[in-house]
């Protein structure tokens, strides 16, 4: 018998399950499992007369595909709505590009795409104005933050469950009832159902599946608000319980909302982050320390000697998931304080284009990487609103170049122009629309509370030409 | 009574409900010129980053696995002759429908686990094209991933072994074995089925405050449904964490579901495998509801023979009170359940049905019968008690019912291992009449035993789908 010692358990998983094959069932395993796979039939089939199977099918015949949605980006096919906010939200976090709140999340993609999904499919009687749409995005980022403010762990990037999972499902389930008008009961059940879809674990974030988590925030909310209108109800002291919300923090203390008489709005007190380019928050800190130092070294022709450099020391808070001395994906570069401060060093400044494949391994990014490391001072808390970056930069010579970066702009504290949130705007969606779409948005987001039917803003997200690559595909 | 009770039971108001007021009584005049300008910049900024990223890789893969949804209907549902759903709604819908009852099985550490695999792997075997169609054995052999999976998972933890507060098992598990019996059934190569555990991951997890409500069915369904979902996003590359099962200091990953957690390699399969299933039955349910009921209704049923030989019948008025001694956990122990999903999960209510009537059985849950006086009067005098010796556990708990007359004496009945348990499995013609009792109500006589045929003869059907396309 072969001893071989398994890297890790994950690979060990996968690899049994991979390689158990028929011949491993016993007997007795082959008897039991049968009678479950018997019982678990009859069950079934019982359960297919109850209240709660017939709203699942309801439910799940919306599934027709003459019921569907804008799919960001293409004009060549629709979705229906609960996929539509799904690859739509998945789109929107795919780069890390997206906003962030303190505490922290990415409030925005878990609600966008669920809303502009579901107006879309809604009677033809009934349409939507920019307000509409407008007050029910509002509603679910401030659910988002309310829930946030129940414990004192999610004001700390976070380590064991991904913020968006949890309240962003709950906010998209909010945002949803209030687009459809749900009562009162039906909004509670919502949030109820919503629970049960919340939750991811961190291990993902700087993985391909972290875009994932937003997609499913938005389209579990979706979901649960659908299923609330059908009538479907969950435990109503959901957010009350610490075996309901509770179960995702360690400390929880739900708080009630403020009167609606003079409701007070958390954005109003707290703004967004906004980044500049498609990396983890905490990468912001970094760029911003490292572009202030670098013109220290640059030479004439605005490159940086990596030779003349011995040390580069970046101290930041510690933060596992983000520290990653040579990150092998993009989704590991974008996680990677490390990578920040080279790739600053290297080019001046980080944009779309510094996560590809080759820059990701440059030579000269390689050399510089090795000669980093992190340290985290004590007085270096890891939360958005508290953390700083310095970075160090000692030469060969003996030299050393400090900087630090308090405040990002972009951040709350310095929050972008209009003119560049425009730009950015702009240089995102070109890629994709043309001129005439980008300005479209545009002028129709600046002055939402006034479009009478927001069903132009799907409209002008399809892309004008037909020009898709075909990638091979599975026939299931 | 019901009057009384509610006169009493005034709900006040919930964070929950005010949240629910929130949403459902806010309106445009309450947003702020601060909170409209800086909405409408988030709202920009998205938009932005959403076009550029339907550029990127990964929502390539999510597209290609949505477009699936566009005309696929190939699965069936149960009972449902004629309709077909696309491969994950069908396991949803299906797993949902083994769960509606809490009638299905549960096994030790607790968890439901055959509603979260089976479901998946019918779907799954649906949608394959006829020349790579599963067999029987396969099928089974896949299966037996599933299970095998969420048995290792549960003894990661201490936690596990006990009757479940903050997550519910079935979700959680039950995500993942349905990820790795997919993968399983869809010859997934090995760097797949890692990253099929790893995205269901991402998908697992529903708390326990919705067990006893209408919405923990689909507990069950989603955790089929994602599971499969999770393997077919892999099939596709999709990549995620290769080490989610692994203790991963600062940064959770499957430990995010558990207090205590230590994970253990699963043996290498070799020449043999020894499979949970085989030192650990699960026990099948004689009527529909929570576990932990089985055990009180077989005490009460001996109590209330006791009585009947005491008194020559069954005289509630003899009654003065009724003791239960059953462990403590708080989503079991309702003294006046509301609804069917509420009774499913009351010590008290099936205690005082089997009192009533003998035994607890799908009828029992019907609102006529959860809002008979006799069993008001009955439920009004019942008491609980918790001794330290009655563990939480489904290995190790027991029931106790003492009926307290008037007179002073006292008759008390008690089950250590209900017929059913795992100590005590379901004889093959108990389970069979089971079956044939809940199939009948969907589906002919020929059906149903064909069905029982073919699933005792799985190992010789050369076409596993054609058990989801018998039901």
């Amino acid at each position: 018998m072969l001893l071989i010692k398994w890297l890790t358990i994950t690979e060990n998983f996968a690899n049994v399950i991979h390689g158990l094959n028929a011949s491993h069932l016993t007997d007795l395993v082959i008897q039991r499992s049968k009678r479950m796979i018997l019982d678990t039939l009859g069950v079934g089939l019982l359960g297919t007369s109850t209240e709660v199977f017939h709203k699942a099918i309801q439910y799940s015949k919306i599934y027709r595909s003459d019921v569907s949605s804008t799919v960001w980006g293409h004009s060549d096919f629709r979705l229906p709505p609960l996929y539509a906010a799904f690859v739509n939200g998945v789109a929107v976090h795919s780069m890390d590009f997206d906003d962030t709140w303190h505490p922290a999340t990415h409030p925005s993609g878990a609600v966008l795409p669920a809303l502009l999904a579901l107006s879309e499919v809604l009677p033809q009687k009934q349409k939507f104005s920019g307000l509409d749409l407008l007050l029910a995005f509002n509603v679910g980022i401030e659910v988002q933050g309310r829930l946030m403010h129940f414990s004192n762990e999610a004001s700390y990037v976070p380590k064991r469950f991904h913020p968006p999972s949890v309240v962003g499902t709950i906010g998209s389930a909010a945002a949803t009832a209030k687009l459809l008008a749900l009562d009162q009961f039906k909004c509670k059940a919502a949030l109820a159902v919503a629970a049960s879809y919340a939750g991811a674990p961190m291990a993902n974030a700087a993985t391909q599946t972290k875009p994932l988590h937003i997609g499913n925030a938005a389209r579990h909310g979706l979901e649960a608000t659908c299923f609330a209108s059908l009538g479907l109800q969950g435990n109503k002291q959901i957010l009350d319980m610490e075996s309901g919300l509770g179960a995702f923090y360690t400390d929880y203390a739900p708080q009630f909302l403020p009167t609606l008489q003079s409701y007070s709005w958390l954005l109003d007190q707290q703004d967004v982050a906004i980044k500049r380019f498609p990396a983890h928050l905490g990468t912001h800190w970094v760029a911003d320390a490292v572009s202030s130092l670098r013109k220290y070294l640059v030479e004439s022709d605005d490159s940086v000697p990596i030779s003349r450099i011995k040390r580069i020391v970046v101290k930041v808070p510690d933060v596992r998931y983000v520290n990653r001395p040579f990150p092998n994906s993009e989704h590991e570069a974008r996680h990677s304080f490390q990578f920040a401060a080279c790739t600053t060093l290297l080019d001046g400044s980080i944009s779309i284009q510094s996560f590809s494949d080759q820059n990701i391994s440059r030579p000269e990014l390689k050399e510089l990487l090795s000669k980093t490391k992190l340290e985290h001072p004590a007085d270096n808390k890891p939360s958005f609103d508290n953390l700083y970056c310095e970075v160090n930069v000692t030469l060969q010579d003996g030299k050393v170049f400090s900087e630090r970066c308090d405040t990002f702009y972009g951040h709350w504290r310095k929050p972008l122009s209009t003119e560049d949130l425009k730009k950015k705007f702009h240089s995102n969606a070109s890629s994709v629309l043309s001129v005439e779409a980008t300005e479209g948005i545009i002028e129709t987001v600046d002055n939402l509370e006034k479009v009478e039917d927001c069903f132009v803003l799907s409209a002008f997200l399809k892309r004008d030409t037909v020009n898709q690559s075909t990638a091979p595909s599975i026939s299931w | 009574f019901p009057l009384i009770r509610s006169l009493l039971y005034c709900p006040k108001e919930t964070v929950t409900s005010s949240f629910a007021s929130f949403i459902h009584g806010v309106r445009p005049e309450h947003l702020s010129e601060v909170v409209r300008h800086r909405s409408k910049r988030m709202i920009l900024d998205s938009i932005g980053v959403g076009l550029v990223g339907s550029t990127t890789r990964v929502f390539n893969i999510a597209l290609r696995y949505c477009q699936l949804y566009a005309s696929n209907a190939v699965s069936t549902v149960y009972g449902r002759k004629g309709l077909k759903l696309s491969p994950t709604l069908a396991a949803f819908t299906n797993g949902i429908a083994a769960h509606s009852m809490d009638f299905d099985d549960t096994w030790h550490p607790a968890t439901h686990p055959s509603g979260a695999i089976l479901p998946a792997l019918l779907a799954a075997s649906q949608m394959l094209p006829p020349s790579s169609k599963p067999n029987g054995l396969d099928f089974l052999l896949a299966f037996n991933v599933g299970i095998e999976v969420q048995g290792r998972l549960m003894r990661f933890s201490t936690e596990a072994h006990n009757i479940p507060n903050r997550f519910h098992p079935p979700s959680v598990v039950g995500t993942m074995g349905s990820a790795a019996a997919t993968a399983k059934l869809l010859s997934l190569n090995v760097a797949q089925c890692a990253h099929a555990l790893a995205i269901a991951a991402s998908l697992a997890g529903a708390p326990m405050a919705n067990a006893a409500t209408q919405a923990k069915p689909l507990h069950i369904g989603n955790a089929t449904r994602l599971g499969l979902e999770a393997a077919l996003l892999a099939a596709r590359e999709m990549e995620a964490n290769p080490l989610i099962l692994d203790d991963i200091r600062g940064c959770s990953g499957f430990s995010a579901f558990y207090g205590d957690y230590q994970p253990k390699p699963l043996p290498l399969p070799a020449n043999s495998h020894e499979f949970l299933l085989e030192k650990q039955d699960v026990a099948f349910k004689r009527f529909p509801a929570h576990l932990g009921m089985h055990w009180i209704v077989d005490a009460a049923a001996s109590a209330r023979n006791l009585l009947v030989n005491y008194s020559g019948s069954f005289s509630p008025s003899l009654i003065r009170a009724i003791l239960l001694r059953i462990p403590v956990s708080k989503y079991i122990n309702r003294p006046f359940p509301e609804s069917e999903h509420q009774a499913r999960h009351s010590f008290q209510f099936n205690a005082c049905t089997a009192l009533l009537d003998g035994e607890v059985g799908l009828n029992s849950f019907s609102d006529g019968c959860i809002r008979r006086r006799e069993l008001m009067e009955l439920l009004a005098k019942v008491l609980v008690e918790h001794p330290e010796d009655n563990l939480a556990n489904f290995d190790k708990m027991y029931g106790e019912v003492a009926l307290v007359l008037e007179n002073g004496d006292v008759l008390t009945g008690r089950c250590d291992t209900f017929y059913g348990h795992w100590r005590k499995p379901l004889s093959r013609e108990s389970l069979l009449k089971k079956f044939r009792s809940n199939a009948s109500h969907v589906l002919p006589e020929d059906k149903v035993n064909s069905i029982i045929t073919t699933v005792e003869n799985l190992e010789n059907l050369p076409d596993s789908s054609q058990l989801a396309s018998s039901l």
